[in-house]
């Protein structure tokens, strides 16, 4: 997918040179919409899903923290 | 032209050059990204290779924007993909910001911050620069590529560059990647 995505990146370059840019902006799109969807598909954990647990910054309520 | 007037050709050299200038910083910093994985044999990891992808849109934008005339729509393209940075960029720093067994920052920290934090950094640079370039010169303007040769040129080069070290990136992507999920630990088609 990533091999994709810079291929249509080459591509809107390359055909925006060749002075073609409706079919150069459409390549840059796709490779959007892909990139989009290659940045969900590597953030998304089995176990997590889009959470990120490890960030923990939940405080200990004053009150709870005096009576122990 | 109807519905388009003329505003000071200083303003809009400007304008020009602003884009041209943050085109340059993008460009040296995505040649720096190559440096770092060529000679220091940083492999860059998926994130940092959509984070590259958002840089190369965004250029693509400014140059558009570049020979835009009055449409706004180069910037418009440019501001999307420097969004895209600044999400990409901002997931990966959360992601690796609690060391933990398979997370972490990796690569070799400049001026003390690695690179995804530097990406968060040039994001929001980014999308400050294009939007003080539409307050500032974001009136309708013409300037015909014939008025200013230097400028145009100067575009067209930095343009060419580009193109090239995008070709470079495709084939280090190939490499690395193939047509499968890509991997930090080498180049797995030139073993």
């Amino acid at each position: 997918m990533m091999t994709i995505t810079f291929a249509l990146l080459l591509a809107a370059f390359v055909l925006d040179l060749w002075k073609l840019p409706r079919t150069a902006m459409a390549c840059l799109f796709i490779c959007l919409v892909v990139t989009i969807g290659l940045f969900l598909w590597e953030i998304y954990s089995p176990d997590y899903g889009f959470r990120m647990p490890w960030l923990q910054v939940e405080l200990r309520h004053p009150v709870d923290a005096e009576s122990t | 032209m109807p519905g388009l007037r003329s505003v000071p050709s200083t303003l809009v050299l400007l304008d020009r050059l602003v884009l041209l200038l943050v085109a340059a910083v993008l460009s040296a910093v995505l040649t720096a990204a190559m440096v770092m994985q060529f000679a220091f044999g940083e492999i860059p990891c998926p994130l940092c290779l959509l984070q590259r992808v958002a840089m190369f849109g965004c250029c693509f934008g400014l140059f558009r924007q570049l020979r835009g005339g009055d449409s706004e729509r180069g910037g418009g393209i440019a501001l999307l993909f420097a969004l895209l940075l600044l999400v990409v960029a901002a997931r990966q720093s959360l992601l690796d910001l609690v060391p933990r067994p398979g997370h972490a920052y990796i690569g070799t920290a400049v001026f003390g911050l690695h690179m995804p934090v530097w990406s968060v950094l040039i994001g929001v640079a980014l999308v400050l620069a294009l939007s003080l370039r539409l307050t500032l010169f974001g009136d309708q303007r013409i300037l015909l590529e014939a008025e200013r040769p230097a400028l145009a040129r100067a575009a067209r080069l930095l343009q060419l560059y580009l193109v090239l070290i995008c070709a470079i990136n495709l084939v280090s992507v190939v490499l690395q990647c193939g047509l499968g999920a890509c991997h930090t630990s080498g180049y797995p088609l030139l073993r």
